[in-house]
């Protein structure tokens, strides 16, 4: 049954905060607070207007039971609708699909949706993150890092079709040029790079070397969004973002469990370590809004690999099963005359927060014009992956500068 | 002792890390604990779903195909293939890096149950499809782990 919930909730208020390494030091509560205050204003609601509060999973940098409820307690709004939305990187963007959800049923007139994260000013990502990513009992104790268990799926796609470490490296290459032009990304006093660099950096889990992985964003950032439904955003609102279609899928939690899946998309005739939720959340997100790919003008993915880049540009449906990285070798994704596609640099360049929802600000950004690094001109529509991993949870977003439907 | 109060400044300094894992333990469960039992007799067990004849990962709790709760521990072949893997130059933690490289990956047994393992190459490299054993080892963390060793 296709959903009529595309082009009847849009986004009216945008609220950031960011604290690099070098700044005063902000923890992810202090981050949210100040971005959902900006974001609230920008949309010109008072907080008694907030219907519902959606957060994503609570900071790691600040672990916590209810942590939705130290953000509502911090705002002093008092939501008739609250939940933290816990698939982890593609929880980001589950905030805004349960807010249209709620704003669509007709339950409340405005969402806030906040997603904070600090931990690259408090943590040890590099050495904590394989605590989230992998399963204590069964894979930690083999010596497993995060990049070890997404190399796992690097294997078998490589294996299965032909996937060569020079077409993922012109993925690195790529990312890195557009970082160069954005004020706030990691890599962005760091030069340029070839596919030759990313082939002679240091093996870290092979097949992947270093200038595969992504870099941890070395800072925190805060994005809120209010979010109201069609008749609101046209009456009251100056300026809108229509959420035209999204999707959702989550099929394991660790690698090893996920080779114990079968009997459910995307993995009906059994396990495998290449079709991800990427590939069920972009066909929701396809048909809700009557989109199909050559209709989007940018594209962010959330892959902290290079290699999952060309898997998510399968899944999403700009090129064929196995072709990403013909693909990108043939100049599908380049930074002169590509798809544009991780404007900011990607996780591979910008940076990865453990969760977020900056590549949607960047996409709602681009599409009014108003990017902070290289703008793409006349983006009418843009698609948002977001993910949680390893390849576990998946959420595909498609926004529009006016309503399609 | 000074009584001037110093600046909060709570996490600096600390190694802030994610939980047990890197206190180097695993605990194991009510629903895991015969596997990691067997484990100390050098034999592996998987679950076994009697209703539909399944065999399943030693975790499961209830069989997906017909819901039954009632599995038992049977014990496995040992045989299997390498399903994916990686060489691991980039050690998991200090307790690791003397190790370093070493290859972890996910072998599919010939019960077809998947397991996440410690590959060991042995008198052949480790490759896709490579036909494997099982060994116990103590590992890194000095506990002793089911591992899979390449065969000829
Ligand atoms: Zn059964």
């Amino acid at each position: 049954m296709r959903s009529d919930i595309g082009s009847k909730t849009a986004i009216v208020g945008i609220g950031r905060a960011i604290a690099q390494k070098t700044d005063e030091k902000k923890t992810p509560l202090q981050l949210g607070a100040v971005a959902a205050v900006a974001a609230m204003k920008q949309a010109g609601i008072k907080r008694s207007q907030v219907g519902a509060l959606f957060t994503g999973r609570a900071p790691q940098a600040y672990m916590m039971l209810q942590y939705n409820q130290a953000l509502l307690n911090e705002l002093k709004i008092g939501p008739t609708f609250n939940s933290e939305v816990t698939p982890h990187g593609a929880g980001a963007l589950g905030t805004l699909q349960l807010a249209s959800l709620a704003l669509h049923a007709g339950v409340i007139d405005y969402a806030l949706c906040v997603t904070n994260e600090a931990s690259g000013l408090w943590m040890d990502q590099v050495g904590s993150n394989v605590g989230w990513e992998g399963d204590l009992q069964f894979e930690a104790p083999y010596g497993c890092t995060t990049p070890a268990l997404y190399a796992q799926f690097a294997c078998r796609y490589m294996h299965e079709y032909g996937i060569t470490p020079e077409q993922c490296a012109r993925v690195s290459v790529e990312n890195r040029r557009w970082a160069l032009d954005h004020p706030h990304a990691a890599m962005r006093h760091k030069g340029p790079i070839t596919v030759e660099d990313v082939l002679n950096s240091r093996m870290i889990a092979s097949p992947l070397r270093m200038l595969d992985c992504a870099v941890w964003y070395p800072g925190g950032i805060a994005t809120a969004m209010v979010v109201t439904r069609a008749d609101l955003a046209k009456a009251k609102h100056q300026e809108a973002t229509w959420i035209a279609g999204f999707g959702q899928c989550t099929t394991h939690e660790w690698v090893g469990e996920r080779m114990g899946g079968f009997g459910y998309a995307p993995m009906e005739d059994g396990p495998d370590l290449v079709n991800t939720g990427a590939l069920v959340a972009a066909k929701q997100a396809y048909e809700m809004s009557g989109l199909k790919p050559g209709d989007i003008d940018i594209v962010q993915t959330s892959a902290p690999f290079s290699f999952v880049h060309l898997m998510m540009l399968e899944e999403l449906g700009f090129c064929g099963r196995g072709e990403g990285g013909d693909f990108v070798a043939s100049g599908g994704i380049d930074y002169d005359g590509g798809l544009p596609f991780n404007t900011m640099g990607g996780y591979l360049s910008f940076g990865q927060v453990a969760q977020g929802l900056y590549n949607l600000h960047e996409t709602v950004d681009q599409i009014h014009g108003r990017a902070e690094g290289r703008k793409v001109a006349d983006v009418e529509i843009g698609m948002v992956h977001g993910h949680g991993g390893p390849l576990a949870a998946h959420s595909v977003m498609i926004v529009s500068k006016e309503p399609l439907q | 002792m000074s009584n001037a109060a110093t600046p909060a400044d709570w996490a600096n300094g600390l190694h802030l890390t994610a939980g047990p894992y890197f206190l180097g333990l695993y605990q194991p469960s009510p629903e895991t604990k015969d596997f990691w039992a067997g484990v100390e007799l050098r034999e592996l067990l998987l679950k076994f779903c009697a209703e539909s004849g399944n065999w399943l990962h030693p975790k499961r709790i209830v069989c997906p195909d017909c819901g039954s709760d009632k599995l038992e521990m049977r014990r496995a072949s040992g045989r299997g293939k390498v399903y994916s893997f990686s060489e691991v130059h980039r050690a998991a933690s200090p307790a690791f890096a003397k190790s370093a490289p070493y290859v972890i990956g996910v072998v599919r047994l010939e019960e077809g149950v998947h397991l996440f393992t410690r590959i060991i190459p042995g008198s052949a490299p480790v490759k896709i499809d490579a036909p494997v054993q099982v060994d116990f080892r103590v590992l890194e963390l000095g506990q002793l782990l089911p591992v899979f060793v390449v065969a000829a």
